[in-house]
């Protein structure tokens, strides 16, 4: 599908302070300053891809933007990426609409939804996407303006402006930015592409909606310990994991990731370990969350009583992990909407 | 003196502008039957409850069939075509 026309230019202020106040004005940006999307810097960006600037590459809701090739790059260039990360926008961009993902709910809920791009491959390496060290923090150009370019996509194009469809009650730091590597160097395991059936060579973007990001910080050096205070963190009962049977996210911090695999775990029992161990008493519920929760899971559990031990999700390979970040003893626990997916997608030229 | 001025493209993507027809203008709500899609938010089946005795008692209309999700997800392919054999006109829960 290609859309028939390209984009509006506009004559806006030379000068960088009068023209990210007009940014400003028109609801352009994030609250941050702004690059101007000339169309030399746009056509540029445009030569990191094979697509013509037209195609339509994914409809955003909740206003049903065209995010064409072109459209794409122009707010990747108002975010700062360099040209050569457009391949990553537009297969992020293909990510986030795939049903699965449940675009719409992410988009207009209340919840802090955050959308979290996951690169892997060679890619990541090639443009400096930071898998180690901070690597949630701040101090890297790929992982700030890769994360920030897709939420500008999300409100220039998706139409999801805070306020008005984008209904957040307080919203994250992480919505104006979040986007890692993982550190496969460090993974024990299989890197999370090739789990999802890509090759190793393949470069691909994962995206997920957290609802934040908590620190998991413990020496413990036997797997059975960590999987158990890590399954216990997880198990808190204003969770929306637990509410609908969600699909809730971990990185283990490489160290954490050693201590399991030298227990012979694979990522498989590592996820069985957790799903059993985050198991929460319905009783810790409100009683008004009860109601949802049994509307929503009833056909899944059955008879629900407060005893009941609900898992936080309905199948215990819906917990994903990835390993990333530097030294530590730290892992991160990020909870999800209990409704949408993670989705991969490999990303071509 | 004037400021200096440049052009930039604008980052606001064109929307999905497919025309929307509507199937058919109900002439009224006697002997209709009304569809509600409960969005599974806090009392919206109360409502729907009141709502529903209205468009009955008050109305005429003949009959109320509704359908809770199981949250914010979208409805299933089987429940949007069951509702559309059945329902003169259906109403979607949004928001909160």
């Amino acid at each position: 599908m290609a859309s028939e026309s390209g984009p509006r230019l506009v004559e806006v202020p030379e000068d960088i302070a009068l023209f990210n106040r007009f940014c400003l004005e028109q609801r352009w940006g994030d609250g941050l300053p702004l690059v101007p999307p000339t169309a030399e810097r746009v056509c540029e960006m445009l030569k990191h891809t094979r697509r013509a600037p037209h195609e339509v590459v994914a409809t955003i809701a909740p206003a049903l933007g065209l995010a064409t090739v072109e459209a794409i790059a122009i707010n990747a260039v108002l975010a700062g990426c360099y040209p050569e990360y457009l391949p990553v926008l537009i297969a992020a961009a293909e990510a986030v609409a795939v049903p699965d993902y449940n675009l719409p709910s992410n988009q207009t809920t209340t919840n802090p939804a955050a959308v979290w791009l996951i690169v892997n491959g060679p890619i990541a390496r090639r443009l400096g996407v930071n898998g180690g060290n901070n690597c949630l923090g701040q101090g890297t150009w790929a992982n700030a303006t890769l994360g920030r370019a897709l939420r500008l996509i999300l409100q220039n194009i998706g139409g999801a402006f805070p306020g008005d469809m984008d209904r957040a009650t307080q919203g994250q730091p992480g919505k104006y930015t979040l986007c890692c590597a993982e550190n496969e160097e460090a993974n024990p395991w299989e890197p999370l592409h090739v789990e999802r059936g890509f090759a190793r060579d393949a470069s691909t973007v994962t995206v997920v909606g957290p609802l934040g990001t908590w620190s998991i910080n413990t020496h413990t050096r036997t797997a059975d310990d960590l999987l158990r205070v890590i399954g216990d963190t997880m198990a808190f009962p204003a969770s929306s994991d637990y509410a609908y049977g969600g699909a809730p996210w971990l990185i283990f911090a490489p160290e954490h990731a050693q201590i399991l695999k030298r227990a012979g775990l694979s990522k498989t029992q590592v996820k069985q370990g957790l799903w059993e161990r985050s198991k929460l008493a319905v009783s810790r519920l409100a009683v008004e969350d009860i109601g949802h929760m049994k509307n929503a899971r009833a056909g899944e559990l059955g008879e629900i009583g407060p005893q009941t031990l609900l898992p936080v999700s309905v199948r215990p390979e819906d917990i994903n992990f990835i390993v990333a970040g530097g030294a530590g003893t730290h892992s991160v626990y990020l909870p999800n909407t209990g409704h949408g997916r993670s989705v991969t997608c490999e990303i071509k030229p | 003196m004037m400021a200096s001025k440049l052009w930039v493209h604008d980052p606001v993507a064109a929307r999905h502008t497919a025309p929307r027809q509507y199937l058919h203008v109900l002439d009224g709500l006697a002997g209709k039957v009304v569809g509600f899609i409960d969005n599974a938010k806090p009392n919206f089946h109360v409502l729907v409850d009141d709502v529903a005795d209205l468009l009955v008692t008050r109305y005429g209309v003949a009959s109320v069939i509704k359908h809770r999700k199981g949250g914010q997800v979208a409805v299933d392919e089987a429940v949007i075509a069951r509702f559309a054999e059945q329902c003169d006109l259906v109403i979607a829960g949004s928001g909160d």
